[in-house]
């Protein structure tokens, strides 16, 4: 057996420079007198999806019995990689998944950052792939492992991701080509040469240092806390334990989205929880909760965030601006009847909305504004808004949110008399409620409708105790699996079906 | 304007006696038909094959130097029919495809050519996309070799023996007047490797070597009755045996002599590599070529030689056949030969080996254990099965330690397709008009078949959407909508579709996705492209083209401006009078758009001229992580991050740098009333001295009102 033979795999998405990369080993691996070979199976791929590249050397004083040129595989076996290559984990892992890999024979080196599949970004919560099970997965199945986030590292030696992989691959040392050989593949290539030979070097020393480094947890904000001590120090003295950082951050969130009081307001809803008997999960996830609805998104809180300057200077670094170079921001605003009414005084936003649904204008009719915040006049349109945080207490949303916290709240409290479980899965039904327009008004209706159909049971009885946290559970579920609702229309049947007593409370 | 630049590969075409050549499979096949003398070379673009074209495109000089005509076919019919050059004229000539579905349209002409036979060799060079990587229905090119009598090699994947293959395959043609195929896989047109070359050989009749005057009239050599009949039997009586003679003369088939020699391999040419590498792995093999089984290589799979076959068989008891593919044409003509030869070896094939789906490493190394273990129980492989078993169960493992699957990445649109903003369109006028019945095509397009589009009830072929279409629209009380983009629309469209779709009074909505190339292939010009490889002139115009076959409900809509795409379709969902209504969806491909600005932007800023860069972004702090937005855009620039917002847990929208200023996701939120996370950053590089002074003015103004330092907060944060 060919055993100084080296299979290469290299797992890459379309457009990613996959193909680049293996022509460099393969050119470097020639220049360093190897059989080497490699094959692809680009086709449509190219266009952003999943791909592999096969690349197999030979060193020239191998083994030859028959006298005659190795006899080089075209697909990649089952346990018999050498040496993993991936763009992202994932990738890597799907390798591992495959079979491709080995705990005794495979050395990973690959990227720890992750890429985002499409069936992962659209679902209406969380949908990301469990990124501990993939570092697990791919650690659990390789002999030894350069892994580090690949991706900023290309960022931070100003170059792309495939140079960084390359760099690592011969920091390594675990094929039969020197450093120079890879140097000169780049160079060869003539292409962004010196771009491309930083990030070979950045690579190359993170793979000396057989650095390990674990995917990024992306950066907290900084913690405001200036003119919010009063009700932190309350805050302090009243609650304790694994709540309290959660907590704080709802006061000082609410201190700066309205006022002093709308924090103490906020302690007040909690007190009320602790005093019935919460325990710190139910009052850390509800603080949670509680301080995200309290800090409902209206126009006002919009305003707000596109004026700061923290977040003019956070765009600037996005777009890549260098110092003196002005950067234009244009915002995509559509308010309708219902945003505008939202910001009136009760009685006029209910007469402006009844007005709306007479003339079939209402979620019909929405005015389309592009404001340029970077100019001095859309500027002041914005900052004027930002400063009606004193309207705010008088107008229509605020009341109308104000009273469903209420209810809520209550919900909860009631619900830990019954269970502990059963209040944290109500609590937990704020998340339905989120965004702007039409997302939010699905959120509402979905909450509304889990409202009358399993919470409003369960707290009167007539849905037993044991069975009231998982039908919420499951009806939460059922909610965020798809946008038409039909899971969840199909789920509040199912547990009608089950409890006849249930289905009767529902109507 | 291909999408890849073949400039250094052009200079291996040159390459003289002796030099090496490196590079991959499908650019040997075009070295090596340059060298065997080719007078001309057509073809229609297709994974993997594209190259072959494309790469002749970027050598127009030496082509001229040489005489050999080039052709960029508008479908494989037009490429097949340009081999009836051969069937008079003493000059050899390859054209090549994507298989199955190039040979599907190929199939008129090339029954034609196959029953009036060649004088000159016809090579056709055709990329088998069967297995991991292929994006067509899953079919074997060998039925039309076998159904129209003509040759079909299948050679070693190495690069010298393709090379030798295409020398023989003209010279195979010639001998017996026959069309030879040369069936590639698509890691063998992708393997790089090297071999040595030989000189090119200006063909003798040619552009530069014209002729003076046609062949005399021969009726003999026109596929029309009474000449067919005699075709038939100058089919099977003479070209045949002439076949044969040359396939055994030649040696084109290869036999590696082995010492257990009761026992073989007959082997497809394009599935040895895997093969001897799977015997390597049960200690059968050394990996340098040396085996114990001897092992007959067909790199020609049809016609098969009965000697030859019945000659390797005898004195064995078990031979296994590895076919890819179904049906077994292979080992069903190999168990015929040894039955006429009265020969009593048992053929193992379809059994030992699945039914369907690639010869990987895996299905091989058990299919050979199966094998090994019936015909020689004594040979012990059980180590070999033991670590294979043992990988396997590993495997199984990781799957169960993962749970849940991991998330598909099926191939999708670009960011900043034209394409896309299309679909997004159609999502949002079919939430006022209710879901309708979607024939779609093949093409970038096909991508909205995925999430988060899932657009698509059919896909009929190349061009065929719209008749697709016209079956189901007549019991349909809604209109259908049929997708098909300018590439299949030159390739078929136009005839299957439109003109077939007016003549039979039929209604629908048609919307052809112009973007200016044959972008799912490379990015080839085609008709309506703006410019052509010999002279950058336009050659047809979609628009002209249908007002003169006949469509009267016709309209242009630019694609990236949502609103008005809205409009259009839902005008032509809800016209009262009847018809075929076509929509023009027109964008330039955006990978194309970015090789061509891209430089001219570079090369604009070193100069020091003000050069605008756009990019889109989503404020974190005020989305909340719905992701309404990633479901009706699908842009690989628009993703998902961790909330900033330590009291939310779900991810939030973001736009990453590749973005390239498309205004697709604003355009969705402004549409569909998504949200006001979306903004447009307009980065001016290079600012004039007025850039400056503005902006100045306004850092000023706007610094005091955020209560910070003044200007600076317009400025980055360090």
């Amino acid at each position: 057996m060919a055993s100084n033979r080296v299979a290469i795999l290299i797992a890459a998405m379309g457009g990613e420079g996959g193909g680049v990369l293996a022509d460099w080993i393969v050119r470097a691996g020639q220049s360093a007198g190897l059989a080497v070979q490699l094959t692809s199976i680009p086709g449509v791929a190219q266009r952003t999806g999943a791909t592999t590249y096969y690349i197999e050397m030979v060193p020239p004083d191998g083994t030859r019995r028959s006298n005659s040129a190795p006899v080089l595989a075209l697909n990649p076996a089952l346990g018999e990689v050498d040496i993993m290559m991936a763009t992202e984990l994932l990738e890597a892992a799907r390798a591992a998944a495959n079979g491709f890999m080995s705990p005794e024979r495979t050395v990973l080196i690959g990227s720890t950052h992750r890429v985002f599949a499409t069936s992962e970004k659209i679902e209406m919560g969380d949908g990301r792939y469990d990124a501990a099970k993939l570092l697990r997965v791919v650690k659990d199945n390789s002999r030894e492992r350069i892994l580090f986030d690949m991706e900023q590292a290309a960022e931070e030696s100003g170059s792309v991701l495939n140079a960084v992989l390359l760099g690592a691959l011969a920091g390594s040392g675990r094929t039969p080509v020197t450093v120079s050989h890879y140097e000169a593949a780049i160079r060869e290539g003539g292409k962004a040469v010196d771009a491309n030979l930083a990030g070979f070097a950045f690579g190359q020393a993170h793979a000396r240092g057989d650095l390990e480094e674990m995917a990024r947890e992306a950066a907290k904000r900084a913690a405001r806390n200036a003119g919010a001590e009063a009700p932190l120090a309350r805050a302090r003295t009243t609650f304790a334990g694994e709540a309290l950082d959660v907590i704080e951050e709802g006061v000082r969130r609410l201190v700066h989205y309205q006022s002093l009081a709308y924090a103490s307001l906020y302690l007040d809803r909690l007190d009320r929880l602790r005093k019935a008997g919460a325990d710190d999960r139910l009052l850390r996830e509800s603080a949670r909760h509680l301080a995200v609805r309290m800090s409902f998104e209206d126009v006002i809180r919009v305003a707000q965030a596109k004026v700061s300057a923290e977040r003019f200077a956070r765009v600037r670094r996005e777009a890549r601006a260098k110092e003196h170079e002005p950067v234009l921001l244009t915002e995509h605003f559509k308010p309708g009847i219902e945003e505008i009414a939202a910001i009136l005084p009760p009685g006029m936003g209910r007469a402006f909305i009844r007005w709306g649904e007479r003339t079939g204008r209402l979620n019909k009719t929405y005015w389309s504004m592009r404001v340029n915040t970077t100019s001095v006049f859309g500027f002041l349109r914005l900052w004027t808004l930002s400063k009606l945080r004193w309207w705010r207490p008088r107008s229509l949303r605020f009341q109308d949110e104000q009273a469903q916290i209420e209810r809520w709240v209550d919900a909860i409290v009631r619900a830990v008399a019954i269970s502990p479980a059963l209040a944290l899965e109500i609590g937990e039904c704020a998340r339905l409620i989120k965004g702007y327009g039409d997302t939010h008004r699905r959120g509402s209706a979905n909450y509304a409708a889990i409202e009358r159909a399993v919470i409003g049971p369960a707290l009167s009885g007539a849905l037993p105790a044991t069975l009231a946290a998982d039908a919420v559970a499951s009806a939460r579920v059922a909610a965020l699996a798809d946008p038409e609702g039909a899971s969840l229309s199909r789920t509040l049947a199912e547990i009608g079906d089950r409890t006849p007593a249930l289905a009767k409370a529902a109507e | 304007m291909a999408e890849r630049s073949f400039k250094e590969e052009v200079k291996s075409l040159r390459l003289g006696d002796g030099e090496t050549f490196r590079g991959e499979g499908i650019l040997a096949v075009t070295k090596a038909i340059l060298q065997a003398g080719v007078g001309y070379v057509g073809g229609y673009q297709g994974a993997p094959v594209s190259h072959l074209v494309d790469v002749l495109v970027d050598a127009q000089d030496l082509l001229d130097e040489l005489g050999v005509h080039l052709e960029t076919c508008a479908n494989e019919a037009s490429a097949a029919a340009l081999l009836a050059a051969s069937i008079n004229y003493p000059i050899r000539g390859c054209v090549t495809w994507k298989s199955i579905v190039g040979t599907n349209v190929a199939s008129d002409a090339l029954s034609n050519l196959a029953s009036a036979g060649v004088v000159g060799g016809a090579l056709i060079v055709v990329g088998e996309d069967y297995g991991e990587g292929a994006s067509v229905i899953q079919e074997r090119t060998h039925a039309y070799a076998l159904k129209s009598s003509v040759w079909l090699m299948d050679p070693r994947p190495d690069l010298p023996t393709i090379v030798r293959l295409v020398e023989s395959g003209f010279a195979l043609s010639e001998a017996s007047n026959t069309p030879t195929i040369m069936d590639l896989r698509i890691r063998a047109c992708h393997v790089t490797g090297e071999f040595t070359a030989k000189a090119n050989v200006a063909p003798s009749i040619s552009r530069n070597r014209q002729l003076s005057k046609p062949a005399p009239h021969d009726y003999a050599k026109l596929s029309h009755p009474p000449s067919t009949y005699a075709h038939e039997k100058l089919k099977f009586e003479v070209r045949l045996p002439a076949a044969r003679q040359y396939i055994v003369e030649r040696g084109l088939n290869e036999t590696l002599p082995g010492e257990l020699d009761d026992i073989g391999i007959i082997v497809q040419g394009g599935l040895t590599n895997v093969t001897l590498r799977a015997l390597e792995r049960l200690g059968l093999a050394d990996g340098f070529g040396g085996t114990r089984v001897p092992t007959l290589v067909l790199n020609v799979v049809h016609p098969l030689v009965p000697e030859q076959v019945s000659g390797f068989c005898t004195g064995k008891r078990h031979v296994l056949v590895i076919e890819e593919g179904s049906p077994n044409f292979i080992e069903t003509a190999i168990d015929s030969i040894l039955r006429k030869a009265d020969v009593q070896t048992k053929i193992h094939g379809k059994g030992a080996l699945p039914m369907a789906g690639e010869y990987t490493a895996e299905v091989l190394t058990e299919g050979l254990l199966t094998f090994i273990g019936a015909a020689r129980p004594d040979i012990d492989i059980g180590e070999p099965a033991r670590r294979f078993a043992a990988v396997r169960e590993r495997r199984a493992r990781v799957q169960a330690a993962l749970g849940s699957p991991l998330p598909l990445r099926p191939p999708g649109f670009c960011t900043g397709c034209p394409e896309r903003p299309v679909f997004t369109a159609v999502k949002l006028v079919e939430r006022e008009i209710g879901k309708v019945h979607v024939s779609t095509d093949i093409g970038c397009h096909s991508f909205a078949t995925f999430a988060p589009f899932s657009l698509g009830n059919s896909i009929l072929g190349f061009g065929m959407s719209l008749a697709a279409a016209q079956g189901v629209s007549s019991f349909m009380d809604k209109r259908t909508l049929t997708v098909m983009g300018d590439g299949g629309f030159w390739h078929n469209g136009l005839l299957s579709g439109v003109s077939s779709t007016l003549f039979n009074r039929g209604d629908g909505v048609l919307i052809i996705l112009q973007n200016g190339y044959t972008s799912a292939t490379g990015a080839q010009y085609l008709p309506s492209s703006a410019g052509n490889r010999r002279d950058d002139q336009k050659t047809s115009d979609i628009a002209n083209t249908l007002r003169a076959v006949g469509v009267k409900w016709l309209r242009i809509q630019h694609t990236y401006s949502l609103r008005d795409m809205i409009k259009v379709l839902r005008e032509a969902f809800t016209a009262k009078e009847r018809g075929l209504k076509v929509i023009i969806g027109d964008g330039e491909c955006q990978l194309a758009r970015q090789r061509r600005i891209r430089p001219l932007q570079a090369a604009a800023l070193s100069r020091g001229e003000r050069v605008v860069r756009t990019r889109y972004g989503v404020d974190d702090e005020v989305c909340t992580g719905d992701h309404s937005c990633i479901r009706l855009s699908g842009c690989p620039s628009l993703t998902i991050k961790p909330s900033p917002d330590p009291l939310r847990t779900d991810p939030v929208a973001s736009v990453i740098n590749s973005c390239v200023g498309c205004g697709l996701c604003g355009e969705v939120a402004d549409a569909a009333v998504l949200c006001p996370s979306f903004y447009k950053a307009d980065i001016v590089q290079n600012p004039s001295w007025w850039d400056r002074l503005v902006w100045k003015v306004r850092a000023t103004v706007i610094g005091a009102l955020q209560g910070k330092a003044p200007v600076r907060a317009m400025q980055p944060a360090e």
